[in-house]
């Protein structure tokens, strides 16, 4: 199978390329990046061919693409790719509005392609395994949730809205209220949030605090601030706190690290030595075009993530729950 | 597809059983246990058929490779026989209960042109694995000191054959060996073994041990083993350099922590740890040893690094029996 990689602005497509050669009978074909520097020197230290222009990788005979790009760009490329009747793999959020993922959804939908949207912590072995405590029924019936994904400022394109479509609350909120929908099978019904930006000089939000409500009466918080300062340790966290009625879990998906504090690089790091999680979200990806399933994590789960970040922009702008209408 | 057997359906045999259930191209044959219910269970939650002694086993299975996941001075006779049957050995740690006994089951699977295999599992812990790659990669600078801990719960098994010194050889070498061949994989031989236990003291099922090391490239280490906690189990890392240090705490690294309720009207709960892995690391340690035996290739831990393990063992179990310190 053959897939090609679209733009190297989202610093997971590394990640993904190392996960796509780990894996047997696949092969990462070619690349295309608008940014010819980023896209020569991606394709030189990958060992493989570069486009430019993304249509030319498209009318390449690659079975499915990953994409990349900024996300303002997401549902172009992705529309492109479903026409040429390519498999996607879309980073997340999966697009910065509503309509144009429903577009991108529709435009798989009729081209009978696959749209994948990349929430690889879904595969994390500890949230796995929490996901399966719930299903088990071992802590009784969720009452409440409490969840992190805080990090580090990015930087870049990521902090100009015309391209990134938000700041840490979109860039941030999309995982975990995914997992939360995972673990329950339920939608979110109302959210109210605080965002404001205090930790850096940039021109988008850096911070925020959701409180949310599920369709199954499960209310829930989230943090998904760039609030992590440039000694802490690492990039960031995920973290949730799951308070059922027979019991409560807390799981930390990076827990699994050594504590390195070195000299030499003048910093305390963090070593992770659990399961590389992106590996598994590749592999899925590639099992559900071999197999002709439904993706595990579809593009409709990408938009219910997505949405959930724009109500909660919606809310602080005018300072009252919003709820979400389907 | 390699067809294996195991000896022993106690805990080692079941994770191992467990293991290569699980793994594609693995076929498990049987598994033989003395205590014949014993091994009909465990051969039922796996597929497979039960037998009651390795020689029944060998008059109905033919399999390439057998594991030996029976108490510790029961090894030699059993990779003895198994050898001479010329089938490739996959055996428990420590490789023995004594040095003598070591050497003549490396010497016999030699003779006899087989594989022996012993399972030093802490080779293929993920978080030991990196503090390995760390300090190979020079992350902490040279290293001076270094710090190890391990222990929990004293054990139970089949005859509380872990409470018998000469069975066992204590938690020194059954436990610790663990430690002091991931010591001896990261920083070469050692010179020097100094060691206190409650070997020879009180015991009642109860132990702990402090043991000095001295490597002959001059590190100093401290390894701590016990098995006088009142529950749980838990290890420790720490490895100090002139230009950093590596810190490792099982008990930090841990990813879900539950509490569950025991009842609904009192307060009280039990609470779990969890750490969960894709694949375990005694499943990685089978995996490639089975890939050894098809490639023809060395393993990551080999028989002789396993026997220079319990070298270190009983030097220690020597020093806290003479109060001297022992040279190797």
């Amino acid at each position: 199978m053959k897939i090609g990689i679209i733009s190297f602005a989202h610093m997971h497509a590394f990640s993904y390329a190392s996960c796509l050669q780990k894996i047997e009978g696949v092969e990462l074909a070619a690349i295309s990046d608008e940014d010819t520097e980023r896209g020569r020197k991606a394709s030189e230290q990958l060992g493989v061919a570069y486009y430019h222009n993304f249509h030319e990788l498209l009318q390449t005979d690659i079975d499915a693409v990953i994409i990349c790009t900024e996300n303002a760009k997401h549902a172009e490329v992705a529309i492109a790719a479903a026409n040429a009747k390519k498999h996607i793999l879309c980073e997340k959020p999966l697009a910065t509005n509503i309509e144009d993922a429903w577009k991108m959804i529709e435009a798989c939908k009729a081209n009978h392609v696959k749209l994948q949207t990349a929430f690889p912590v879904r595969f994390n072995p500890p949230v796995k395994r929490v996901k399966q405590m719930i299903d088990n029924g071992d802590l009784g019936r969720v009452i409440a949730i409490r969840g992190t994904n805080r990090g580090t400022m990015p930087g870049g394109w990521f902090v100009d809205a015309d391209l990134s479509g938000g700041g840490a609350v979109l860039d941030h909120t999309v995982h975990v209220i995914d997992l939360m929908r995972w673990f329950m099978n339920s939608e979110v019904k109302e959210v109210y949030a605080e965002i404001d930006t205090r930790f850096h000089d940039v021109e988008i939000d850096d911070c925020g605090l959701l409180t949310i409500e599920f369709e199954n009466g499960v209310f829930a918080s989230h943090d998904p601030s760039w609030s992590r300062c440039e000694t802490f340790p690492t990039w960031g966290d995920v973290t949730l706190e799951i308070i059922g009625t027979n019991g409560v879990t807390k799981l930390d998906a990076f827990a699994q690290h050594m504590m390195l504090y070195s000299d030499k690089q003048n910093k305390v790091s963090e070593q992770f030595w659990g399961n590389d999680f992106d590996l598994g979200l590749i592999e899925d990806f590639i099992a559900c075009i071999r197999e002709d399933r439904d993706p595990s994590i579809t593009g409709e789960d990408g938009l219910r993530a997505m949405e959930v970040a724009l109500a909660a922009y919606q809310s602080a702008q005018e300072k009252k729950p919003i709820i979400l209408n389907r | 597809m390699i067809k294996v057997a195991v000896i022993g359906a106690g805990t080692m045999g079941s994770v191992h059983s467990d293991a290569y259930t699980n793994m594609k191209n693995a076929d498990l044959v049987g598994i033989v246990d003395i205590r014949r219910n014993v091994a009909e269970e465990l051969a039922q939650k796996c597929g497979t058929r039960a037998y009651s002694s390795l020689e029944e086993l060998l008059a109905h299975e033919d399999p390439a490779v057998i594991d030996v996941c029976v108490p510790t001075y029961l090894h030699k006779s059993y990779v003895k026989r198994i050898a001479s049957a010329k089938k490739h050995v996959i055996c428990e740690k420590p490789i023995a209960r004594h040095l003598e006994d070591a050497k003549e089951m490396i010497d016999h699977c030699e003779q006899e042109g087989v594989r022996l295999f012993i399972a030093q599992v802490l080779r293929f812990f993920p978080d030991y694995k990196k503090a390995y790659d760390l300090v190979l990669e020079e992350a902490v600078g040279t290293v001076g000191t270094v710090r190890t801990m391990r222990g929990g719960v004293f054990p139970t098994a089949w005859e509380d054959w872990y409470a018998n010194t000469d069975k066992s050889g204590t938690l020194i070498v059954d436990m610790m060996i663990h430690d002091f061949d991931f010591l001896r994989w990261c920083f070469g031989d050692v010179e020097r073994v100094y060691a206190k236990s409650l070997l020879g003291r009180e015991q009642n099922r109860m132990d702990h041990a402090l043991v000095s090391l001295r490597f002959k490239n001059g590190i100093i280490a401290h390894a701590e083993g016990t098995w006088a906690y009142p529950d749980g189990f838990k290890t420790e890392l720490e490895i100090a350099g002139d230009q950093g240090i590596l810190v490792h705490d099982s008990d930090l690294a841990t990813a879900i922590r539950t509490s569950i309720r025991t009842s609904s009207t009192s307060g009280s709960g039990v609470a779990v740890p969890e750490s969960p892995l894709n694949n375990n690391p005694y499943y990685l340690e089978l995996e490639h040893f089975l890939d050894c035996i098809v490639t023809g290739k060395e393993p990551i831990i080999q028989a002789k690094d396993a026997y220079k393990a319990l070298e270190i063992s009983i030097a220690a179990l020597q020093s806290v029996q003479t109060g001297q310190p022992v040279h190797l």
